[in-house]
């Protein structure tokens, strides 16, 4: 009970579910638009932007009393992008295919307004450890809905998980077809709209 | 310190930090990046002549071990002939599928307009100088859903047995239809056209434009193979 207590850990828990980011700051929706037509790429991508928010939210905290006030926001910057294409450079290392289907969006996390938003509202005021378990709690966040809209948008629009086919042939023979609809963008629109919805009508309750 | 001196002093170790951990990173990785981008021309070369299926999970190694066995690549010369080498400004790159130590295919490179962008691809012709072996996309900024679908399994797969010739005989490129090709081409020339994709027309247009200009710059090749049997010179 004691550790669910701990200012660390409520740093993580909370921008996962109750203060999340896509949710309840409406941040980073372009790419949860972008690149959750598949859960292979959704997660990929999700990792990426746990990795950068973590990490640029850890490097600021540990800094954030030899930074001169007016060039703050350079300085974030310039930790973020470097995380950023550290990442990407690692992605084409090793998981060519996916970056190249993530293609600009793993390099456009840079102007993800949670890193950014994070590192200015968080870390700035905030110890390195509690700073890194935010990032990582609002990567989780972000990752969450990004999976979930993945996993409604591949099941129904490609009638696939992961790229095998979950929807059975039976199915097909008998009328039942993918929505196409599912593979375009307006589809993660409504999806993240309802999900808001749940989610506010949940945490009211 | 002045303040002022401070931040200017501060940016800068910052930008000194970043700028070597990235070079470090650009640099200890480069080797395997390059490989990735050339193993995946590989795979779409070896695609483009069906030897390599989709989500089939092959590792690197197999990639390049069955384009080694199956695969050569020559330049054709002003000339239209196949050499091994040329420094010919305008020399064609041309690939060969070599079975049995003779050419089944020829693998031609596909870089057409696209609606958003360009389409990079591979186009391989039977060693009857005519029919379609395959057709494959690595590249291109197409609509997913749309215009994307162009590298989609369904549509490469209906490029091949078509034909680039017409019934007599003469060059008639292969082209996509706008809809079903049963419904809306002449029975005749039906051999040279592959079922549009819906919503895509424009994408469809620009490809059809792409895939005429690149047969047409290969003509002498696939006269070559019309007029009989070709031997690869030694060497690729």
């Amino acid at each position: 009970m004691k550790m669910i207590q701990s200012p660390t850990f409520k740093a993580f828990s909370e921008p996962v579910v109750k203060n999340n980011p896509v949710f309840i700051q409406s941040l980073g929706i372009c790419s949860a638009l972008a690149v959750t037509v598949q859960l292979k790429t959704a997660i990929v991508m999700a990792l990426a932007m746990t990795f950068v928010t973590a990490f640029s939210s850890l490097t600021i905290s540990a800094m954030r009393q030899v930074i001169p006030r007016n060039v703050r926001m350079i300085v974030e910057l310039s930790v973020i992008a470097s995380l950023v294409i550290l990442a990407d450079e690692v992605l084409r290392a090793f998981f060519y295919d996916i970056s190249k289907q993530l293609s600009v969006f793993v390099g456009l996390i840079i102007t993800n307004c949670i890193v950014m938003g994070r590192a200015e509202t968080y870390a700035l005021g905030n110890p390195p450890l509690q700073s890194f378990m935010d990032g990582l709690g609002n990567g989780a966040g972000y990752g969450l809905v990004l999976v979930t809209v993945a996993f409604i948008r591949e099941l129904f629009g490609a009638g696939k998980l992961f790229g095998f086919s979950v929807v059975p042939q039976f199915f097909y023979d008998h009328g039942y077809m993918n929505m196409g609809f599912m593979q375009l963008a307006p589809a993660a629109f409504i999806i993240i709209g309802m999900l808001v919805w749940l989610q506010k009508s949940l945490m009211r309750g | 310190m002045s303040d002022q001196l401070k931040s200017i002093a501060f940016t800068a170790l910052i930008a000194l930090v970043c700028s070597l951990l990235l070079t470090g990173a650009a640099t200890g990785l480069k080797d395997r990046k390059l490989r990735n981008v050339a193993v995946d021309r590989q795979k779409n070369i070896l695609k483009s002549v069906g030897l390599f299926k989709p989500n089939q999970p092959s590792t690197v190694a197999q990639i390049e071990q069955l384009y080694q066995d199956t695969i050569r690549c020559y330049a054709l010369d002003g000339a239209g002939r196949i050499v091994a080498g040329s420094s010919d400004a305008d020399a064609l790159p041309v690939c060969f599928y070599v079975k049995d130590n003779r050419p089944a295919a020829y693998i031609l490179p596909v870089d057409s307009r696209g609606l958003w962008g360009e389409i990079h691809g591979y186009m391989a012709i039977r060693s009857d100088g005519k029919t379609v072996a395959g057709f494959s996309v690595y590249s291109h900024n197409e609509t997913p859903g749309l215009g994307g679908e162009i590298e989609k399994p369904w549509f490469r797969q209906n490029f091949v047995g078509k034909q680039i010739v017409d019934a007599s005989g003469a060059f008639a490129a292969v082209g996509i239809a706008k809809g079903k090709v049963s419904e809306v081409i002449a029975a005749d020339r039906q051999a040279n056209y592959v079922d549009g994709i819906s919503g895509a027309t424009l994408t469809g247009r620009f490809l059809t434009d792409g895939l005429k200009a690149v047969l047409l710059d290969y003509g002498a090749l696939s006269k070559l193979f019309r007029s009989g049997p070709v031997s690869l010179p030694a060497g690729s």
